[in-house]
């Protein structure tokens, strides 16, 4: 007789044969059947955090910095409604995480069972595929499917969800029976006439920009975009998804555009003649108003999605298909050529930074501290805010794909839990999960999970004792109503020594490299917190709906 | 300009696919004048088709959009038609 499994136990073995060998979760009673075999599968490390979110989070940071698939394990009902925020994060931002849910069993399926819920049609519009699996038979194959479509082009979050009955059906394993076949959007060939276009248009251009997105770190597609630059002379924006895909010491780079880009960055979109955009999606926080969006340019758009071309700005060439590929070809295609004029142009518009901050307490100082502690070899993972910004425009970032952030969703509480994913796919480099005094509220639990489960990451506090972006816009537009934005913080040094890490408090310039360098240099998780200027602003700054033409540069 | 589309969309037929292909629509804020589903082509498939009032490039977003997901075979726009050059009875 042959052998029969669990779908437990088929589970394990499917996500063992495909790679995985992390999970981030927490158990629960729909989702009890996986719990009692995963003992049997040491290869499956299990990460329980304190708060699905959090599981979600991390499976998030770890696909992000591995370029794999991470996984997150929840039960059903309060379970996998937790993971909806993580999700959704992962969704905007094309990041392939496997999501695994409990289910009450199918007998029980649709009569309101205790803790009994709709994950399916809950998350339909927040994940790339989702699946409720019917029999343990169809198990793997639900499993590899997955893990396919999660990466396969343009990548994003998957959802299946597994009744209590069917992890505990014992069923003969057996080969797959379908392949990958609904695995959407094939790999498109490269257009030659969109590539010929493009150069044609590079050559033509007077005032040529280069704009990097997300798209380029997901392509892996840094030399090909540096060496695009180079033939070119192009200056090169990064979006906020695009910091780190191209070095931030380069003598052509910018910085990031949009609502809070410099000057000169924005200045140079709006006097752009050509827009070559790789990987981005052109979004409202990089365009501002759309109608006084570059309003001289031409825009080559190069984006494997092609529902992106052409759906927030007119295109003038429009190329799918995947990065690396298609800048490859477009090099291969263009003449070398420089734009020394126009790159001296936008360098005299370069405006010095603000730098009066109390104590000398500045974003600068704290950030330079971290990058001297760390040699610049590591990888910052920010929250949601003003910090946000801060550390996404002032961090020098040297190395591809260390910059790790919300974007799109804009999640408040991302990087505590994220970070615990990004230091597990690069265990020998230090990880930074520099948060607000909001954002680390959300998520602090989850020092819980560092400790028992040994993983070194460093966590930063900006403290300025206000929800500040939200407070700052209250300054700006709500008439300096700062309703529901002060917000009391623990004693952080304290809240670390009950976790029993180090903590530190840093309140003046002069103990920043002290205090950052020992909490770099302790052997687990650390907690700093930086005391900074209640009222600081971010500048400059496009008002919501705004033209980048007019920046707020002072407050009013 | 408004123009009158005419969709046609061959699904794998699960009532999960048709949720999924239902709530394109619903997402893009796009409104449907009407909307049929029907037995189509191998065991389970679908063929769903609509009309939607919409100018040309929502359309065109909406064919990119269903074309994303995992289970949509084919998605073609059938007819357009400008309304205002309809005979009247």
């Amino acid at each position: 007789m042959s052998e029969t499994l669990s779908g437990a136990h088929i589970l394990c073995r499917t996500l063992i044969d495909a790679g995985v060998d992390v999970l981030f979760g927490y158990p629960g009673g729909a989702i009890m059947p996986f719990y009692h075999a995963l003992p049997e599968f040491p290869r499956l490390r299990h990460i329980l955090v304190r708060h699905e979110q959090a599981a979600a989070h991390a499976a998030d940071g770890y696909a992000r910095a591995s370029g794999r698939v991470g996984v997150c394990v929840a039960t059903s009902g309060p379970g996998a409604t937790n993971l909806v925020t993580g999700l959704a994060t992962a969704h905007m931002d094309s990041s392939p995480v496997v999501a695994i849910t409990g289910q009450v069993s199918r007998p029980m399926i649709g009569r309101d069972a205790f803790q009994e819920t709709d994950i399916i049609g809950i998350t339909l519009p927040i994940t790339k595929q989702n699946y409720l699996v019917q029999d343990a038979a169809e198990l793997a194959d639900v499993v590899r499917e997955a893990i396919a479509v999660a990466q396969h082009g343009r990548p994003g979050p998957v959802l299946i969800d597994i009744p209590k009955d069917v992890q505990n059906q014992k069923v003969e394993p057996r080969a797959s029976a379908r392949g990958q076949s609904l695995t959407p959007g094939g790999s498109p060939g490269i257009p030659e006439d969109g590539v010929r276009q493009a150069a044609d248009l590079i050559a033509a251009a007077q005032r040529p920009v280069l704009m990097v997105g997300h798209g380029v770190i997901l392509a892996n597609a840094y030399a090909e975009v540096r060496a695009l630059a180079e033939k070119t002379g192009m200056p090169v924006i990064t979006t906020l998804l695009g910091i780190s895909a191209f070095p931030e010491g380069h003598p052509q780079h910018l910085g990031m555009p949009g609502m809070h880009g410099e000057v000169h960055v924005n200045r140079a979109i709006q006097r752009a003649d050509l827009i070559v955009g790789i990987g981005l999606r052109f979004d409202d926080r990089v365009t501002g108003n759309l109608s006084a969006f570059a309003p001289r340019a031409q825009v080559v758009h190069i984006d494997l999605d092609r529902s992106e071309i052409g759906r927030n700005v007119p295109t003038a060439v429009g190329i799918v298909g995947d990065a690396r590929a298609v800048t490859r070809r477009l090099v291969a295609a263009i003449q070398p050529r420089s734009c020394d004029a126009w790159r001296a142009e936008i360098e005299g518009s370069r405006r010095p930074q603000d730098a009066s901050f109390r104590g000398g307490m500045s974003p600068e100082a704290i950030l330079a501290a971290i990058h001297d502690a760390t040699g610049g070899e590591c990888t910052i993972v920010t929250d949601v805010g003003q910090h946000q910004m801060w550390v996404a425009k002032l961090f020098p970032y040297r190395r591809p794909n260390t910059h790790i952030t919300s974007g799109g969703l804009g999640t408040m509480g991302f990087a505590v839990p994220a970070a615990m994913g990004v230091h597990l796919a690069r265990p020998g480099e230090p990880v930074w999960a520099i948060s607000g005094d909001g954002g680390f509220q959300m998520n602090m639990a989850e020092m819980a999970t560092m400790v028992q489960e040994g993983l070194p990451v460093k966590l930063a506090v900006f403290n300025n004792g206000y929800l500040g972006m939200v407070r700052q816009w209250q300054q700006f537009f709500h008439g300096k109503r700062y309703s529901s934005t002060p917000i009391w913080s623990p004693d952080y040094v304290k809240l670390a020594e009950a976790y029993g890490i180090p903590g530190y408090r840093v309140r003046h310039a002069s103990e920043l490299a002290d205090a950052v360098g020992q909490a770099n240099a302790a052997p687990g998780p650390t907690l700093v917190e930086f005391v900074i200027e209640q009222e600081a602003n971010v500048f400059p700054m496009i008002p919501p709906g705004g033209s980048l033409s007019e920046p707020i540069e002072a407050a009013v | 300009m408004t123009t009158v589309h005419t969709m046609d969309v061959l699904l794998d037929g699960t009532l999960l696919m048709l949720n999924r292909a239902v709530g394109v629509l619903r997402r893009r804020n796009v409104t449907v004048e009407q909307l049929t589903v029907r037995p189509c082509g191998p065991a389970g498939g679908s063929r769903m088709t609509f009309v939607l009032h919409t100018d040309a490039a929502t359309a065109d977003r909406v064919v990119q959009q269903f074309h994303k997901i995992v289970g949509v075979r084919t998605v073609e726009i059938t007819t357009v038609h400008d309304p205002t050059t309809e005979e009247q009875p």
